[in-house]
C-alpha cells in the first residue's frame, strides 16, 4: 500500500508537470489591463456553451484593456454560487453569469449587484430585478419563426416529423409550443413526434421508426441541429434523404451552419449565444453608459 | 398432459437460456400485437433495430466477460467516447490511412481497459471504484482531445473559417448496409466481436479461468490460476470492444462527439443482466447476453415505432426490466 501511495504521488506530480508544460502561455498578462471581467459558465459540457465562451473570448480580444476570467461550474449550482462569491471577493469590475438555474442563484447575483458590481445575466434568467442587464434569445419566438418558415416552404400543407428536445426543459417546451403556434391554421400535419433528448443517436433511432411507418414525410423539424442531422442520417440510410427536408435550431458554426453549407439541412435557425453582445454591453456599462435592462437577441436563419 | 409435465420438469426448461429466450419471445409477441400499422412486420425495422443496438451490444460483450469475473466496468461509455473522438481526429484531421487509425484506436481502448485491470488486480482496488475513476478520467481525456467540440467534417482553419472535407471512406463503409441492403456493417462487426468473446469464453483456457475467478477467486488463486493476469486481460478486452464500439459510433454519426457513450454503461449492464448473467460472478454466458441485447433492442424499437411518449416509455422500460430479471430468478 505504501508503494502504491508513492507511485500515485509520482504519477500525480508527473501529470501536473506535463499539464503545465502543455498549457499555452496566456497572452493576457499585459500590464495595461484596465477592467477585469469575471465570467461564470454553468456547464462547458455542451458545444453551444463552449461556443458562448469562445464568442466572449473573441470579442474581448478586440480590446486590449479588458481581461476575462472564465470559470466553469460543471453543471453544479453550488459550485457556480461559490464561483460568484470568489468573483465578488476578488473585486472584479463586472460579472457575466450564465446561470444554471434561477432560484438558488438569485441571492448571490443580487449580492454582487448590491455591492455595486455590475452584473450581466446571459441566456437563462434569475428572479427579481437585482441585476444590471439580461441578454438572451427567445426560444418561443425562434420556434414560431421556424413554424412560419416551414408553412411557407411547403405551401401551407404537408406531413411533418417533430423530433423534440428534452420536453422537461424550458427550451424544449418553448421550441415545441412556439412551433405549434407558428403552424396554427395551416394544413401542416404532425404525423410523428418523439423525444430525442437533444441527442443525435436518439434522433436517428426515432427517425428510423418514423420512416418505417410513413411512406410520405415532407419535412423534419428537430429542436436542435444534431437532431436534424441524426434524422438526415436515418433517411440517408433508407435512401429517402432527397424526398425530405430537414430543419434544425441553434446554427453553431461547426454544426448547423456547416450542415446547411453542406446541403444536409434545408435551414437552421440561430440560437445566438450572446457572447459578443455581452462584451459590448459590458464595455458600455463600464464606461458609464446606461443600458437596457433586457436585451432580446435576434435569430438569424441560415439557408443555402 | 404427462408429456407436457415432463418437459416442464426437465432441466433445459429451467436453464437460463430458455428463460432469456422466453423474455425475448414475449417482447417479440408484444411487437407483433402493437405492430404500428405493419411497420414491425417489415425487415427494415428489424435491420434498423439491429443497427441501433450494435454499439450497445459491443459494450455488453466486454461487460459480460467482466461481470463473469465478479467485477463491473463503468468506464465503457467513456472509453467509447475517447475512441470516437480519436478515430475522427485521426481520419478527418490527420488524414491517416484507415487501418492505422483503427489500430491506434484499438490500442487506446486496450490501454484504458488494461489500466483499469492493472489498478484493480495489482492494488486490489474494487472494480466499481477503479472503473468509476477511469470513467471520469477517460471522459475528461476525450473532452481535452477534442477541445470540447465535436470532431466533424467541418474543419476550422487558422483564420476561424470552416473548410468542409469529404467524409472518409471508412466512415461511409462502416455506416453502410451490405448483403443487398439487408444488414448493417456495424451489426456484422458486433456479431464478429460476439463470436470472439464466445471463443475466448468457451474454447480457450482464459475463458475457464474467467469463470473460475468469478466462482471463487481465492480457490482459483490456490489452484494456480494467474488471477491478476486474467483480470487485466478481461478489462483490456472490455476496453478493446469499447474502442470498436467507438469506431462504429463515430462512423454512424459521421463525427466524433466527446459526449458519445454517456450513460451507455447502464444499458450495457442491463443487457447483460437481462440475459441472465449473474452480477455475483461465475455464472452466465455470452449467448445469454445476445438474447439480452435483442430483448432491450426490440423493446426500444416497439416503443419507438408506436411513438410512445417519453414518460410512459421510461415507466414501461423499468417495469419490463424487473419482469425480465424476475423471470431469470431461480426458484430454489
Amino acid at each position: 500500500m505504501k508503494k502504491f501511495t508513492k507511485i500515485l504521488a509520482v504519477v500525480i506530480l508527473l501529470v501536473i508537470v506535463l499539464s503545465q508544460g502543455c498549457a499555452k502561455k496566456s497572452d493576457s498578462d499585459t500590464n495595461q489591463v484596465k477592467w477585469t471581467i469575471g465570467m461564470s459558465q454553468c456547464n462547458l459540457g455542451e458545444p453551444w456553451r463552449v461556443q458562448m465562451n469562445a464568442d466572449i473570448k473573441n470579442a474581448a480580444n478586440e480590446y486590449e484593456d479588458i481581461k476575462v476570467v472564465f470559470k466553469d461550474a460543471q453543471n453544479d449550482t453550488l459550485k457556480q454560487r461559490s464561483q460568484m462569491e470568489e468573483f465578488i471577493s476578488a473585486g472584479v469590475d463586472l460579472i457575466i453569469i450564465s446561470p444554471k438555474e434561477a432560484v438558488p442563484l438569485t441571492p448571490v447575483v443580487a449580492q454582487a449587484y448590491q455591492k455595486g458590481i455590475p452584473i450581466i445575466v446571459l441566456d437563462r434568467r434569475v428572479l427579481g430585478d437585482k441585476y444590471t442587464c439580461f441578454i438572451g434569445a427567445d426560444n418561443k419566438k425562434i420556434g414560431k419563426a421556424t413554424g412560419k418558415w416551414i408553412v411557407e416552404q411547403l405551401g401551407g400543407k404537408g406531413k411533418i416529423v417533430e423530433l423534440k428536445g428534452l420536453m422537461t426543459s424550458t427550451p424544449g417546451q418553448d421550441r415545441h409550443s412556439g412551433f405549434r403556434e407558428g403552424i396554427k391554421g395551416s394544413g401542416i400535419e404532425i404525423i410523428f413526434e418523439a423525444d430525442m433528448k437533444w441527442l443525435e443517436p436518439n434522433a436517428r433511432k426515432e427517425m428510423e421508426s418514423a420512416l418505417a411507418r410513413f411512406e410520405t414525410i415532407d419535412m423534419v423539424y428537430a429542436h436542435n441541429d444534431p437532431g436534424a442531422h441524426g434524422a438526415y442520417l436515418a433517411a440517408l440510410a433508407a435512401g429517402r434523404e432527397k424526398d425530405i427536408k430537414f430543419v434544425g435550431i441553434d446554427a453553431l458554426p461547426q454544426e448547423g451552419q456547416a450542415y446547411v453549407a453542406q446541403g444536409i439541412l434545408a435551414a437552421s435557425f440561430e440560437y445566438p449565444t450572446g457572447g459578443k453582445e455581452a462584451i459590448e454591453t459590458a464595455l458600455e456599462i463600464l464606461s458609464g453608459q446606461n443600458v437596457e435592462k433586457e436585451i432580446t437577441l435576434d435569430s438569424r436563419c441560415f439557408t443555402k | 398432459m404427462s408429456k407436457l409435465l415432463k418437459i416442464k420438469n426437465s432441466s433445459w426448461m429451467t436453464s437460463p437460456t430458455i428463460r432469456a429466450l422466453g423474455a425475448l419471445i414475449i417482447v417479440f409477441v408484444i411487437g407483433l400485437i402493437f405492430n404500428a400499422d405493419g411497420a414491425f412486420l417489415k425487415w427494415g425495422t428489424h435491420r434498423d433495430m439491429l443497427r441501433a443496438v450494435s454499439v450497445y451490444g459491443l459494450l455488453a460483450c466486454g461487460m459480460t466477460l467482466v461481470i463473469i469475473t465478479g467485477g463491473i466496468d463503468l468506464s465503457v461509455g467513456s472509453i467509447l467516447g475517447i475512441s470516437a473522438v480519436s478515430f475522427s481526429l485521426f481520419c478527418i484531421h490527420f488524414s491517416w490511412p484507415f487501418y492505422i487509425a483503427i489500430i491506434a484506436c484499438l490500442l487506446i481502448g486496450l490501454a484504458c481497459g488494461a489500466a483499469s485491470g492493472l489498478i484493480i488486480s495489482r492494488f486490489n482496488i474494487q472494480p466499481f471504484i477503479a472503473t468509476l475513476a477511469m470513467m471520469v478520467f477517460a471522459r475528461g481525456l476525450a473532452k481535452w482531445m477534442s477541445g470540447g467540440q465535436k470532431i466533424s467534417t467541418a474543419v476550422q482553419q487558422a483564420d476561424g473559417t470552416y473548410k468542409y472535407v469529404p467524409v472518409p471512406d471508412v466512415f461511409n463503409f462502416i455506416n453502410s448496409k451490405i448483403l443487398w441492403n439487408n444488414i448493417s456493417v456495424v451489426t456484422i462487426i458486433f456479431l464478429i466481436c460476439l463470436l470472439v468473446s464466445a471463443v475466448l469464453l468457451i474454447k480457450l483456457r482464459p475463458g475457464r479461468y474467467i469463470y473460475a475467478i468469478g466462482g471463487n477467486e481465492e480457490a482459483a488463486r490456490l489452484s494456480g490460476v494467474p488471477v491478476n493476469a486474467v483480470k487485466i486481460l478481461t478489462y483490456a478486452m472490455s476496453g478493446l470492444f469499447c474502442a470498436v464500439a467507438g469506431i462504429c459510433q463515430a462512423s454512424q454519426e459521421l463525427q466524433g462527439d466527446p459526449e458519445a457513450g454517456f450513460t451507455y454503461e447502464l444499458s450495457a449492464i442491463a443487457m447483460v443482466v437481462i440475459g441472465g448473467t449473474s452480477l455475483r460472478g461465475g455464472r452466465g454466458g455470452i449467448w445469454l447476453t445476445l438474447l439480452g441485447v435483442l430483448t432491450i433492442g426490440y423493446l426500444e424499437k416497439i416503443l419507438s415505432i408506436n411513438a410512445v411518449g417519453e414518460d410512459k416509455r421510461l415507466m414501461l422500460t423499468g417495469a419490463i426490466i424487473v419482469a425480465a430479471v424476475l423471470l431469470q430468478k431461480t426458484k430454489k
